[in-house]
């Protein structure tokens, strides 16, 4: 019993341990400036034009995860088809795919004449522009995105559906009277993860969209440039908004979460 | 007749149907008897559409609507769970099939009131259904399935997660409502009560294949096999009700005092269903919480699979089931005076 004892409270401790050393060194973000250093640096040119852009780029990306991931997530979730399976590994992709790499192998892609050209004669070059922030940030945050809409998905019990057809509602409207409004509260949580990752994608944005001063310059991009220059404060500043962005986005996906598991 | 399946054979994951046909008249009250677990709902689903067989065809009205999408077939679900939509109101999960028909919401207004009168369930149309108790729940689903006057309902073991008294009231209520409604229904079950309130034909199935068919009366007299006889063997008795109190209804049987724990009008004549299972033998009086008590003769005792089937005579004739170590223990033979014990609970009153 005494062993069974020490072991369980070796990791009980283990896990507040690292807890608190995480919470320490967060919270060294917020102590370490001090706060005209950061009302400065939250008010430079640089950092302006970054938020905007961050939250500019982030939105059109959620926006465009979104109306993707659903119809994927939607498919995953409900029919089988062929290659099925190799199409539900992207879901575990972002566990173990680097994020760099992933930029390199964007890179590459749109860099490749043949697949340029239609973009550039569209007036809309990818590599290394503001398009490319976007396009990086899609590829980085809808692997996530899936995952949840799938599991949003699976938590509606498809005799739901299955009641809606047989009162005489087709596939699509089932999907929009009944799949959805029933997933709604998965979906808006996915939303909110999706937004805090594209506002903090950093190594695919960089490599495609170049990581440009004041160009292609988003808050992960500041911190680096400026950790880089030796800008302290900069690099602080731009991290405090993007650790705000993260626990809003966790307490309020937590929150939905809570909800879902209380009513089911 | 109404709905035709013909050589239906289905697979899926654990769960396979036979090369199985059968077929329902209009008015029919079709019940589909098999032990938990052996794939009951799978059929009904593929009845409504929401599966493809793997062989066979389905008729209604003598057309082939096999491969028809389940919107375009005019068959309601019911499932065990009843499955109302949780972000709708009452009113507007009983109105949803409705809409999709008519835009008159005053009409559907007069049929959704005409509807929740039958079900008894005025009070809770403006309610969500996430507060309701089950048999309000179970209302609901039946008023939402049957508002659409489909050809056919089709009815998963709906009075199982209810209570026994709920069963019973729920049982008289979609009784009316089918009859108001004139609807044909096929329903599964495990639940022998089912079948005597509601039933006019029966299939019994098994490991995905059908074992019998026939009238209630056909299948309780001649039992197509050792399966089947097990399955449906249960003692049936004409009693007479002699009083209600707390709760418990007394019942002459063929002078034999016994007590149930359903209500009986009195002075009528019911049958009762006593599960052969559900009675303990006993070589001497015990004290127990079991109201019925009865002395006994051992008339006949039969080995069957790995049961004993005993039967017992106590002024009526009873059959019970035991197990040869019990029946070894207490050293039953044919012709031993022992005492039959079973509680209120286990004396169904059919009808």
């Amino acid at each position: 019993m005494p062993g069974k004892l020490s072991f369980r409270a070796f990791c009980i401790i283990l896990a507040i341990l690292f807890t608190v050393v995480l919470f320490v060194a967060i919270s060294f973000l917020f102590f370490v400036p001090s706060p005209r250093e950061i009302w400065e640096s939250m008010t430079s040119p640089e950092m302006i034009f970054s938020l905007e852009l961050s939250v500019i780029t982030a939105t059109i990306s959620t926006i465009i995860v979104m109306l993707v991931g659903i119809p994927i997530g939607y498919s995953l979730s409900r029919f089988s088809f062929f290659g099925e399976s190799i199409v539900k590994s992207i879901i575990d992709l972002p566990m173990a795919f680097p994020e760099l790499v992933l930029g390199l192998a964007l890179l590459l892609f749109f860099g490749n004449t043949y697949i340029s050209k239609p973009f550039e004669i569209l007036g809309l070059p990818i590599v290394f522009t503001k398009l490319g922030v976007v396009v990086a940030q899609i590829f980085t945050a809808l692997p996530y995105a899936i995952r949840i809409i799938y599991s949003a998905f699976e938590g509606v019990n498809r005799r739901y559906e299955l009641v809606s057809r047989s009162l005489g509602y087709g596939e699509f409207e089932t999907f929009t009277k009944v799949t959805l409004p029933i997933a709604k509260k998965g979906l808006f949580a996915s939303t909110i993860i999706t937004f805090a990752r594209c506002m903090g994608a950093f190594g695919a944005v960089l490599i495609l969209a170049g990581g440009a001063y004041m160009n292609t310059e988003t808050l992960p991009i500041t911190l680096y440039l400026n950790m880089s220059y030796g800008n302290l404060g900069m690099a602080i500043t731009s991290g405090i908004v993007l650790i705000i962005v993260s626990f809003v986005a966790i307490i309020v996906f937590e929150k939905l979460e809570g909800l879902n598991a209380a009513k089911s | 007749m109404l709905l035709k399946v013909e050589n239906l054979s289905i697979e899926l994951g654990e769960f396979k149907l036979e090369d199985s046909s059968f077929g329902v008249e209009k008015g029919n009250y079709l019940m589909i008897i098999g032990p938990t677990g052996s794939g009951k709902t799978i059929i009904l689903e593929t009845i409504a559409g929401f599966y493809q067989p793997k062989q066979g065809k389905i008729y209604m009205n003598g057309e082939d609507i096999t491969t028809l999408p389940p919107e375009k077939r005019g068959i309601s679900m019911i499932y065990q769970d009843y499955m109302l939509f949780p972000h709708m109101s009452v009113y507007d999960n009983i109105a949803f099939g409705v809409r999709k028909k008519r835009n008159n919401e005053k009409e559907i207004k007069n049929e959704i009131n005409h509807i929740a009168k039958v079900l008894e369930i005025q009070h809770l149309l403006s309610r969500s259904p996430t507060t309701l108790s089950g048999g309000e729940q179970q209302r609901v689903a039946i008023a939402r399935a049957l508002v659409v006057k489909p050809e056919i309902l089709l009815m998963d073991e709906p009075f199982s997660s209810l209570d026994v008294k709920t069963r019973e009231r729920m049982r008289k209520l979609v009784k009316n409502a089918m009859e108001e409604y004139n609807t044909t229904v096929i329903q599964v079950t495990h639940d022998f009560e089912d079948v005597f309130t509601l039933a006019n034909k029966i299939i019994i199935m098994k490991e995905g294949k059908i074992l019998q068919m026939g009238t209630p009366e056909e299948i309780f007299s001649r039992p197509a096999n050792e399966f089947i006889a097990n399955f449906v063997s249960t003692n049936l008795l004409r009693c007479k009700a002699i009083k209600n109190e707390n709760n418990l209804s007394a019942l002459n049987c063929n002078g034999v005092i016994l007590y149930s724990a359903e209500e009986a009008n009195i002075k009528a004549e019911v049958t009762v269903s006593i599960r052969p299972e559900e009675i303990i033998i006993s070589d001497n009086m015990i004290k127990s919480s079991a109201k019925n008590v009865l002395r006994a003769e051992v008339i006949k005792m039969e080995k069957r699979g790995n049961l004993v089937w005993v039967t017992i005579d106590a002024g009526i004739k009873l059959k019970v089931i035991i197990t040869p170590n019990s029946a070894e223990a207490l050293g039953i033979k044919e012709s031993k005076d022992i005492y039959a014990i079973f509680k209120a609970t286990s004396v169904k009153v059919i009808e």
